[in-house]
């Protein structure tokens, strides 16, 4: 068995899907969860090395 | 639709034949066994801590080592032009490897703490529960162990049971022999620092489902790693002024120091390949022998055990195995066909999510270079020699700290760190040319 990976979309068809174009990276980066998740658990460790201390 | 696919039906070049994946994931294991072994060295210089060194001193002079390593390594390997032109291809990553250093730096602290109130021996396997934790993110965040069948996913779940129980064990050994508040506060930093470092590895895969090289993430995840830890060390050392008298007091171990973060960084970004070609499910778990590592290096070569009583040392030692057992359990419940299409989909996740190159994903995933390899500049031979002065300079002021050492057992010890590392560059080489 192989594994496939689709080629690439052409640059033409890219520019016209509305998601491409409405990439919004800074969007992109707080709308993810895994963004949250470790920032949540780096603030809870922050406070236990304040207790700890 | 550009996108990767699980469907064997779908058009366009295969991905990956059945040997590649098996070649990459014993490549994924050599290097977890390689970072167990050169993390588990790495902690042996905290022993320092007992000679009356600040805490968050050591840790932040651990973070300007592994500073020094991780750009001086990815540097020689891969050259500061590949590393640029890696980030160009998904420079959000760089946000993930900042807070992955900073994960990283406060996890470090704590260990201090911990190793200060409960041994090595004791602290190590306490915070090697963020295997769990790095199993749980992989699971939920990254679809690894979907479609795994019954098998696997006995094997993890009843892995982590014993780890669970081994855990237990060294806990209440531990307590035996510590005072019960400072035993409290020694078991809550161990975890604090497990789940610190389980959500580390959320960066880590998602960087490497994206096509990232290890080499070229570390260098970022450095910046945030320094950057924590000298903010740490100005609030909790008292600012600049103090900061600077401590360390110039630590001269004489300074170097010391310096080496443990740079063998820390030869553990890791074994730890990152691993996490890259088998998974956090699997990667972290198989390079959390460090445990026995450091059970080695704490009881052999320090002799912590000594004035232990004995059902105390059998505590330790048995759930120290206990947990050594349950991670093998998790280790080599390796990832079959159905469960790579699983990553390929999680990496698909990332691709349409923030529009990276899908040839960089795959070529990522294939564990070869999008881009042909970049000559080294100027740039790479000024951090070499930069970091190679540190080393110099606080070599020839070192002095061998106060601390009793078996040196035949430190000697055999450091050897067969040596024979993993010639073992696993050799295999990188071979099958991805450390990409």
């Amino acid at each position: 068995m192989y594994y496939y990976l689709r080629p690439a979309m052409d640059k033409e068809e890219a520019i016209k899907r509305p998601e491409t174009q409405a990439i919004n990276w800074l969007a992109s980066v707080t709308g993810d969860v895994h963004f949250w998740v470790p920032t949540v658990v780096l603030i809870g460790g922050l406070l236990l090395l304040r207790w700890v201390s | 639709m550009g996108q990767l696919s699980s469907s064997a039906a779908a058009s366009g070049a295969p991905l990956l034949a059945p040997g590649r994946v098996r070649a990459l994931q014993r490549v994924g294991v050599l290097c977890g066994i390689a970072a167990g072994a050169w993390l588990g060295a790495a902690e042996v210089p905290t022993k320092l801590v007992t000679t009356g060194i600040s805490p968050v001193l050591i840790s932040f002079l651990m973070v300007a080592g592994v500073f020094l390593g991780r750009w001086s390594l990815p540097a020689i390997v891969r050259g500061t032009s590949g590393i640029r032109a890696d980030i160009a291809e998904a420079p959000h990553l760089v946000i993930w490897a900042i807070i992955a250093g900073c994960l990283w730096s406060v996890a470090n602290t704590l260990t201090i703490f911990a190793i200060r109130d409960l041994g090595l021996s004791v602290a190590f396997p306490l915070w090697n529960t963020n295997a769990l934790i790095g199993i749980v993110w992989g699971v939920l965040f990254f679809r690894e162990l979907h479609h795994a069948g019954w098998r696997r996913w006995s094997a993890v779940c009843g892995g982590a049971l014993i780890m669970f129980l081994g855990g237990m064990l060294l806990a209440r050994a531990s307590s035996s022999q510590i005072a019960s508040h400072v035993a409290s506060r020694g078991i809550a930093a161990a975890l604090g620092a497990g789940v610190l470092w389980g959500t580390m590895y959320i960066p880590y895969r998602k960087a490497y489902l994206s096509g990232m090289n290890p080499l070229s993430f570390v260098s970022f995840f450095t910046i945030g790693e320094l950057g924590m830890m000298t903010a740490l060390a100005l609030a909790y050392i008292g600012g600049p002024r103090s900061l600077y008298r401590q360390v110039t007091a630590a001269q004489n171990v300074l170097f010391w120091l310096l080496a443990a973060g740079f063998v820390w960084v030869i553990g890791d970004i074994f730890q990152q390949y691993a996490v890259k070609y088998v998974g956090v499910s699997r990667g972290i778990p198989i390079s959390n022998s460090n445990q026995l590592w450091g059970l080695l290096w704490g009881a052999v070569a320090f002799g912590e055990f000594r004035g232990w009583q004995h059902g105390a040392v059998a505590g330790a030692v048995w759930g120290s195995l206990l947990m050594a057992l349950g991670l093998a359990a998790i280790s080599f419940s390796v990832a079959d066909n159905s469960e790579y299409l699983k990553w390929m989909e999680a990496a698909e996740r990332e691709h349409r999510r923030y529009g990276i190159d899908i040839e960089f994903v795959r070529s990522g995933m294939e564990g070869r270079a999008s881009t042909p390899q970049q000559r080294r500049t100027w740039l790479d031979w000024l951090l070499v020699a930069a970091a190679t002065a540190a080393f110099v300079w606080t070599g020839a002021r070192a002095h061998w700290p106060s601390i009793a050492l078996d040196g035949a057992s430190a000697i055999v010890l450091l050897a067969l760190c040596l024979l993993l590392l010639a073992a696993s560059v050799a295999a990188l080489w071979k099958v991805t040319r450390f990409n």
